[in-house]
């Protein structure tokens, strides 16, 4: 791909690969939960990214990509609140947000 | 002409993207790692102007606010870096497979067509077709801000 | 006309309303019952009124349809049509039936249980509503039996009184007898009509004699334990053990008419059959006989006019089996009216006098003069004296009877008007002249003297509507012809005379002994109430009785044993199986669940607890699969 070159479908979706990998990176490997959230508000991103991008390219007309990304924005916001309000919750309880101090459920 | 300005448009905004995700990953700092998702989200708002989702771009702007808003200085906020090899190995491989599929999927047109509707139609359909899908995501963030309120709510014992 | 449906409709949501709530709620609403009654007769005076102009020639109305079950191809349907017939009995039942629920509220507002009371008037005045807008028989059998219910429980709303409940299950047990035949004769018109419409089974399908025989015999058995004619009129008189407005209601004016009215229906086929009418002459005109002669020998006030109905209907009776279709009508509907008129009489009398022994009153006349007044229309309307309605509608009857030369009939006709003005001389004059006998007599209250005042009123006037009812019906009803008229009225003031004779001319107390002494045999038969009662107890209850004392004795002796006896070889057999149990299936099962448990404990290490861990799992598993799919080249 050369600089300049329009971007096509490939070029948006090579993108949207890319920084959901990062997210996911991120997501898996974080020990704070804050940190666990803004990777998966990264991994949100990108699916987002490539909706919008496949809608515009098949079919502009129905903006069908552009409606999901704005419903998934809406979910991924109250994601991001509920989650940040959990995490205060257990923050307030253990004094720690680490991933580690929340095992409880292990078998 | 405006091709050309397209495509390096993209290429500066898949870079801030990129960039800023490394850098959320990277930094120690929890409140700079915010800062650097909020970098990202915005360079995002960029690429969903390239592709005529204006709306979008706005929305995706709001939703940065939101963000901006519940973020707070912490006491523990610096952090030593995590590589978490495994984590790497892994996203690694899944970008790689995820690229190898795009490289060998049959894709849509490389070029954008022209036909391109305005937020005004969006903003119709919205409230025609999509009115019910959309009433429920007012309900979902209903909840959501009710258990927000709930859960960070002060101290109640 | 969609108002129609809500004239049934009303009454049975008072019903809804009332019958599912505790008894103090349930006590606090009756006036919401007495409200949905009324407001059912305006209704009803306003689908007459809107039906009067055409008449008979109109077409039925159809307010209200609904199929409620397809038997193969016929469909089965829930209809409210408006007819002359339906609109004017509509009008009768509701009139009456507001009467009784405004008097009650005076008459029972010291029972526990009004509510109850009022909740099944309610039903039964629903139910009643139903079966007179029929259309068909199958919607009129199953409002019949609704009716009868209603009367089981307005019977028996003393149930804590052995009386009352033996009264009930009598009246019942009785009824559905008659109801047999009803049901029986349903499935004969079905199987030779196919179908139970009116307009298909009157109009339509040409009767052979010999179904039509079948069937209407079969109806008119029916409506014989219904409208309580012999041999089946037993349950009548017991029937008084229930609350007296309510047998003003039910088992005076409208439940027991149903009978007349079902015949009415069916008169094209009893026409088709010739047999049938013959039938239901000979009936009637028995009915009205013995119906009169027993109520002579009866004390209590209620019986008196219990038999006096059962003497009616038979005249009813007599009107339809002569083919007088208007007349029998026509005498159905004034005798709804003096009828329930008496018993609310009765039930004022007896609220004063504290009894309903006719021997213990006497003298009501100085205290009570409206009860007096009122009662008085509807005895000289009884005794068919003019110008009261009863006369006119007699007087039809016994010219329907002339112009058919019934000439039998016509005697016993004659015979029963003489016997009928005579006790309802011995039950007026017993009553309100003469000494008294119980102090303290004070006039009802308001509530309970209006509806009688009412239906004295309309007692009074309504023989001179005649002719236009008849035209209305769609059969001339003519004036009163000189002959007849004069005869009737002969023949009813012969009998008041006499009756005033034995038991007004008197002051002083008398029993029965002027009629005991002069006809011993024949008192002690009347008063035995003709031996039915006892027949039925010696040739039917009796031989039950031991016939199930008998089996119950088989069913201890043998079946019992042979129960038991398999109980016990059920137990031994339990044990072996008990045994297998605790050994080998609890040993399996306990086995299992120690495997799984071991399992368990294996498989348990998975769960790490920590969220990146399952993402992880997730991903790499996406990746194996996307690994696959590049590998396998989709």
């Amino acid at each position: 791909m050369t600089i300049g070159a329009p971007a096509g479908a490939a070029q948006f979706m090579a993108l949207s690969a890319v920084l959901f990998s990062l997210g996911l990176y991120g997501a898996l490997s974080r020990k704070n939960a804050v940190m666990v959230l803004m990777s998966l508000e990264l991994m949100a991103n990108a699916v987002n990214l490539n909706l919008v991008a496949l809608s515009r390219f098949v079919d502009p007309g129905a903006m069908t990509g552009q409606f999901f990304a704005v419903f998934s924005m809406v979910v991924s916001a109250a994601e991001i609140g509920l989650g940040l309000a959990l995490v205060l919750a257990i923050y307030r309880q253990k004094k720690t947000v680490e991933l580690e101090a929340m095992e409880e459920l292990k078998g | 002409m405006a091709e050309t300005v397209n495509g390096i448009a993209f290429f500066l905004l898949a870079f801030a993207t990129i960039g800023g995700a490394v850098m959320m990953l990277s930094t120690r700092n929890v409140v700079h790692a915010a800062f650097w998702l909020l970098e990202t989200m915005l360079a995002t708002a960029g690429l969903y102007l390239l592709l005529d989702a204006e709306f979008l771009a706005l929305v995706q702007v709001l939703v940065l606010f939101t963000i901006m808003l519940t973020l707070r200085r912490r006491e523990d906020a610096v952090r030593p870096f995590e590589p978490g090899w495994g984590g790497m190995v892994l996203a690694a491989l899944f970008g790689a497979a995820m690229l190898l599929a795009i490289q060998r999927g049959q894709l849509p047109a490389a070029r954008m067509p022209e036909a391109v509707p305005t937020t005004v139609d969006f903003g119709r359909m919205l409230f025609t077709e999509w009115a019910v899908p959309f009433e429920i995501a007012s309900l979902v963030l209903l909840v959501a801000l009710v258990g927000a309120v709930w859960w960070s709510g002060g101290d109640r014992r | 006309m969609g108002y129609v449906a809500l004239i049934p409709l009303l009454p049975a949501l008072s019903f809804a309303i009332l019958a599912p709530l505790p008894r103090t709620w349930r006590n606090r609403l009756v006036p919401l019952s007495v409200a949905a009654v009324s407001v059912s007769l305006a209704l009803a005076i306003a689908a007459f009124i809107a039906t009067w102009p055409g008449g008979h020639e109109a077409h039925p109305v159809t307010a209200f349809a609904a199929t409620f079950a397809h038997l193969g191809a016929a469909e089965l349907a829930f209809r409210l049509v408006v007819d002359p017939t339906g609109a004017l009995m509509a009008l009768v039942v509701t009139l009456v039936g507001v009467a009784v629920q405004v008097y009650s509220v005076g008459y029972m507002h010291r029972e526990e249980r009004i509510g109850w009371y009022y909740a099944v008037l309610s039903l039964f005045t629903a139910a009643m509503l139903t079966l007179v807008l029929a259309d068909n028989f199958l919607q009129l059998y199953m409002a019949w039996e609704v009716m009868g219910l209603c009367s089981y429980l307005l019977i028996g709303f003393w149930h804590q009184q052995p009386g009352p409940r033996a009264a009930s299950i009598k009246a019942f047990l009785t009824t559905r007898v008659g109801d047999v035949g009803f049901a029986l004769g349903l499935l004969v018109m079905y199987a030779t009509a196919g179908s139970f419409d009116f307009a298909t089974v009157l109009h339509e399908h040409a009767w052979e004699p010999a179904a039509a025989t079948a069937v209407a015999l079969l109806l008119l058995f029916g409506a014989m334990g219904k409208s309580a004619q012999l041999p089946l009129h037993v349950w009548l008189p017991d029937a008084m053990a229930g609350p007296t407005p309510a047998s003003a209601l039910i088992h005076a004016a409208t439940m027991v008419a149903a009978g007349v009215y079902l015949v009415g229906r069916a008169m094209p086929i009893f026409e088709a059959s010739g047999t049938a009418l013959t039938v239901t002459l000979v009936v009637g005109s028995l009915t009205a006989l013995a119906g009169g002669l027993l109520a002579v020998v009866q004390h209590d006030v209620k019986k008196v006019l219990a038999y006096s109905t059962i003497s009616q209907l038979g005249y009813m009776f007599v009107a339809l089996g002569a083919g007088g279709f208007v007349a029998g009508m026509y005498h159905l509907v004034t005798h709804a009216f003096f009828k329930s008129l008496l018993f609310l009489g009765a039930g004022v009398i007896i609220h004063a006098a504290h009894t309903q022994d006719m021997r213990e009153m006497g003298g009501l006349a100085k205290h009570m003069p409206v009860t007096t007044a009122a009662f008085g229309a509807g005895a000289l309307a009884l005794a068919g004296v003019p110008p009261f309605a009863g006369f006119f509608s007699k007087d039809e009857i016994l010219t329907v009877l002339v112009h058919e030369h019934q000439y039998v009939a016509l005697a016993a006709a004659l015979a029963a008007a003489f016997v009928t003005a005579f006790y309802v001389a011995r039950l007026f004059f017993r009553v309100f002249t003469g000494p008294p006998q119980t102090a303290g007599l004070k006039e009802a209250h308001a509530e309970m003297l209006a509806p009688m005042v009412v239906l004295a009123g309309i007692t009074a006037v309504a023989g001179f509507f005649g002719p236009a009812l008849g035209r209305f019906l769609g059969h001339e009803i003519p004036w009163p012809e000189p002959g007849v008229a004069t005869l009737s009225v002969g023949v009813a003031a012969a009998g008041l005379a006499a009756g005033w004779w034995v038991y007004g001319r008197r002051t002083v107390v008398v029993n029965t002994r002027p009629l005991k002494e002069r006809f011993g045999v024949l008192y002690t038969a009347f008063s035995l109430k003709l031996y039915f009662d006892l027949t039925y107890d010696n040739f039917v209850v009796k031989p039950y009785v031991r016939l199930a004392e008998w089996l119950a004795r088989f069913d201890l002796g043998f079946i019992d044993g042979i129960v038991n006896g398999a109980a016990r070889l059920w137990r031994a057999l339990s044990g072996v199986g008990a045994w297998f149990d605790g050994r080998v299936v609890d040993g399996a099962v306990n086995g299992a669940a120690a495997a799984v448990v071991a399992g368990g404990e294996r498989v348990r290490a998975v769960q790490v607890g920590r969220v990146q861990a399952y993402q992880a799992l997730m991903f790499g598993a996406v990746v194996l699969v996307m690994v696959l799919l590049v590998v396998k080249g989709v």
